[in-house]
């Protein structure tokens, strides 16, 4: 089974190597995304807005705590401290923006994601919703290695794997 | 699998956690209240609160529509809906056919802000329109450096500014709170892209009327 490969991988030579290019990767996207949108805070809350989801009130506020967070998230996956925590958090962001772009698509609003700073409205042409998606896609699959293999090289917190217990049978 | 966390660096851990969190909570709650507007900022002679800080012509011309434009000087997109629509704009104000607010955003940075202020300050010596048009026609590229003071006193004296209150209100950014009033009226007025035109309250068609000049006239003739 595919899981079991996994599951072999993980635990051989490399897979504490593949970790930590995981957390590398996730975390580096994160704190980027966060930094270029955190000292232009008016063009975030306009990106989060264009989404049509949330109360107007409400996207103004998540405009401007979303870009903290994604840059602190970003240094705790970076560094590996709390990783299970902030792999969770991470691939959960992940999977609401997955929604919210999908939703966006679905109902055919022209917007860019504003993932990097941008975002709004753009001209119909200019949507890139499929490698929006895809490119979140993969990370969230990142996230969810380091949730289910949080033991990665370089991690500032070691952590061990304890002997003996087995939560998953495969 | 389970994991244990090394007892040895539990400490070091918790502070740099503890560290995070302060930063992000601090950062956003800074960056929240910093966006907010001042109910004591000074405001030009021709903004009204009411048409959410926006710059407004014809106030009191009755029975005319209401056209909002929200822009913000350094959108390049901005430049060219000018270059498009600026005359008929004009028009309409000088003939008193609409009731016009200009709403200077100022989402794209730091230039922006400069830029904004200082139109408020042409806005003082009743040379607003000119003054938007002349930095649209010279408008520099995207946060370069290119706008500075020494830039927008220079499109001042290019439409005739002479005097010394201009200088001293692009110097010292005497509407920089208003500018931001101008922003947060613009966000909870939901305006998600510049340039944004309202007519009546609704926004015109995004595909066919803002940059044809004959369609953009017939969509503001309310």
């Amino acid at each position: 089974m595919i899981l079991n490969s996994i599951d072999k991988f993980a635990s051989g030579k490399y897979g504490s190597w593949f970790g930590l290019l995981s957390r590398l990767t996730l975390g580096g996207v994160l704190f980027a995304a966060g930094w270029l949108k955190i000292f232009v805070p008016a063009k975030s809350q306009m990106a989060v807005r264009a989404y049509e989801v949330l109360p107007i009130w409400l996207a103004n506020i998540l405009g401007i705590a979303l870009p903290w967070a994604e840059v602190g998230l970003g240094v705790l996956l970076v560094l590996g401290i709390a990783l299970r925590f902030s792999a969770i958090a991470g691939g959960a962001m992940m999977v609401l923006f997955i929604a919210a772009i999908s939703q966006a698509w679905a109902r055919g609003l022209s917007i860019d994601c504003g993932c990097f700073g941008g975002g709004g409205t753009v001209d119909p042409g200019e949507t890139k919703y499929l490698s929006e998606i895809l490119r979140d896609f993969g990370l969230a699959l990142l996230a969810i290695y380091l949730v289910r293999y949080p033991v990665t090289r370089f991690a500032w917190e070691k952590l061990t794997k304890t002997q003996g217990v087995q939560e998953n049978g495969n | 699998m389970a994991t244990s966390s090394s007892g040895g660096d539990k400490f070091t851990r918790n502070l740099v956690i503890g560290m995070v969190t302060l930063v992000v909570v601090v950062g956003a709650a800074f960056s929240y209240f910093g966006s907010k507007g001042s109910e004591t900022a000074a405001i030009p002679s021709s903004v009204s609160k009411a048409d959410g800080y926006g710059i407004v012509f014809n106030a009191d011309v009755p029975n005319v529509p209401t056209i909002d434009i929200y822009e913000d000087f350094q959108c390049p997109v901005c430049a060219r809906f000018e270059a498009i629509n600026g005359i008929t704009l004009e028009k309409a104000i000088e003939e008193k056919k609409a009731k016009v607010i200009y709403h200077v955003l100022s989402f794209l940075g730091t230039e922006s802000i400069l830029a904004a202020n200082a139109s408020a300050c042409a806005a003082d010596e009743d040379k607003f329109l000119a003054f938007h048009k002349a930095f649209y026609s010279n408008q520099p590229a995207e946060n370069t450096g290119a706008i500075d003071a020494t830039f927008l006193k220079s499109i001042g004296a290019a439409i005739g500014i002479t005097s010394p209150e201009f200088a001293t209100c692009v110097d010292n950014g005497g509407y920089s709170d208003w500018v931001r009033n101008v922003a947060e009226a613009g966000a909870k007025a939901n305006v998600n892209s510049t340039p944004t035109v309202f007519v009546n309250g609704k926004e015109i068609d995004r595909e066919t009327e803002y940059f044809n000049a004959e369609a953009f006239a017939k969509a503001i003739a309310g």
